[in-house]
């Protein structure tokens, strides 16, 4: 297995790197991210792997929104919970391209992959000392508000994709499983 | 004069920590996330519906006292390498973009502060 990310900060950020805004693009109904050559390292192993061979990945990947946004109010009080947050939310697909190679040059792959059957959102979000804000404060980083209703379940379920094949080795991104996809308890 | 040099070196250690922080906005991490044992807790939910997930509503953000467009999916595919094998590709890549109050180190030994800032930030 191969595992690329950046590394969990020291404070508990989990595998973010900070990366310039104009890398982002979004308009109307999609989002568009361009990174090349971003400093990782190949866990080999998720989670607590040990290896960390020294690496960069770059790709491309186009996030599209699709139906009804829905709503979201913080539901909990209780800080540790997942569902403190506001915001407003699309069902989305995302498909993309990527390349990774060790800063050895040991090894290099490229791929490409789909999200398709897959959960997958986008919308805005606010979280922590925001989650009170009144929504108007974000409404502008996303236009073209269609309306309330929610979605239908067929859309929600986490993962149906059946085209993993459980007789190649895996590289991924982050969160791996190997025949049952995306995730288990290791 | 050995623990004169110790303590030299601590205090060394401490200012080049300190100027690795100024200038920067620490983002801050969601107090809850996942429980995957052995290992404890990752500052991260994983949305979604079914098993395995946290429930459609779960915070897909990686960042507290965030205000942020955010975008995420999980997705499969394939890869081959320099040598011709092909692997099962899984990612799950996040992009935030936005405000987010972090913390910047405000007193002697690092103590911190809130500050606010903008930022985009990918998660891998």
């Amino acid at each position: 297995m191969h595992d690329f990310n950046p590394g969990i900060t020291p404070n508990g950020v989990f595998w973010i790197v900070q990366i310039p805004d104009d890398a982002v693009q979004i308009t109307g109904d999609t989002l568009t991210i361009h990174l090349q050559n971003i400093a990782v390292i190949d866990q080999l192993h998720f989670p607590g792997g040990t290896g960390n061979a020294p690496a960069t990945v770059s790709f491309d990947i186009t996030y599209t929104k699709s139906g009804m946004p829905r709503r979201v109010r913080p539901t909990s009080s209780d800080p540790l919970s997942p569902f403190t947050w506001a915001g407003k939310m699309w069902m989305a697909t995302n498909t993309g391209t990527f390349s990774a190679a060790y800063n050895d040059g040991s090894f290099a792959a490229t791929g490409s992959f789909s999200s398709s059957g897959n959960f997958g959102e986008m919308g805005t979000e606010r979280n922590g000392s925001f989650a009170a804000e009144n929504d108007d404060a974000v409404a502008k980083l996303l236009p073209s508000e269609q309306g309330q209703t929610g979605v239908g379940v067929s859309q929600l379920v986490g993962n149906k994709n059946a085209e993993l094949r459980s007789d190649l080795p895996l590289l991924k991104g982050r969160v791996p499983i190997k025949g049952s996809p995306l995730r288990t308890a290791p | 004069m050995t623990k004169g040099i110790k303590i030299a070196g601590a205090l060394c250690i401490l200012f080049l920590c300190s100027l690795r922080l100024t200038g920067q906005v620490l983002p801050v991490p969601l107090p809850g996330g996942d429980i995957i044992q052995p290992f404890g807790l990752f500052n991260q939910f994983f949305p979604g519906v079914g098993a395995g997930f946290d429930g459609l509503n779960a915070d897909p953000h990686g960042i507290n006292n965030s205000r942020t467009f955010v975008a995420m999916g999980y997705t499969a595919g394939t890869a081959t390498d320099s040598s011709g094998k092909t692997y099962n590709v899984i990612t799950d890549i996040r992009v935030y973009q936005g405000d987010y109050i972090g913390a910047v180190p405000t007193y002697g030994a690092g103590g911190t502060t809130s500050a606010k800032a903008h930022g985009t930030f990918v998660e891998i």
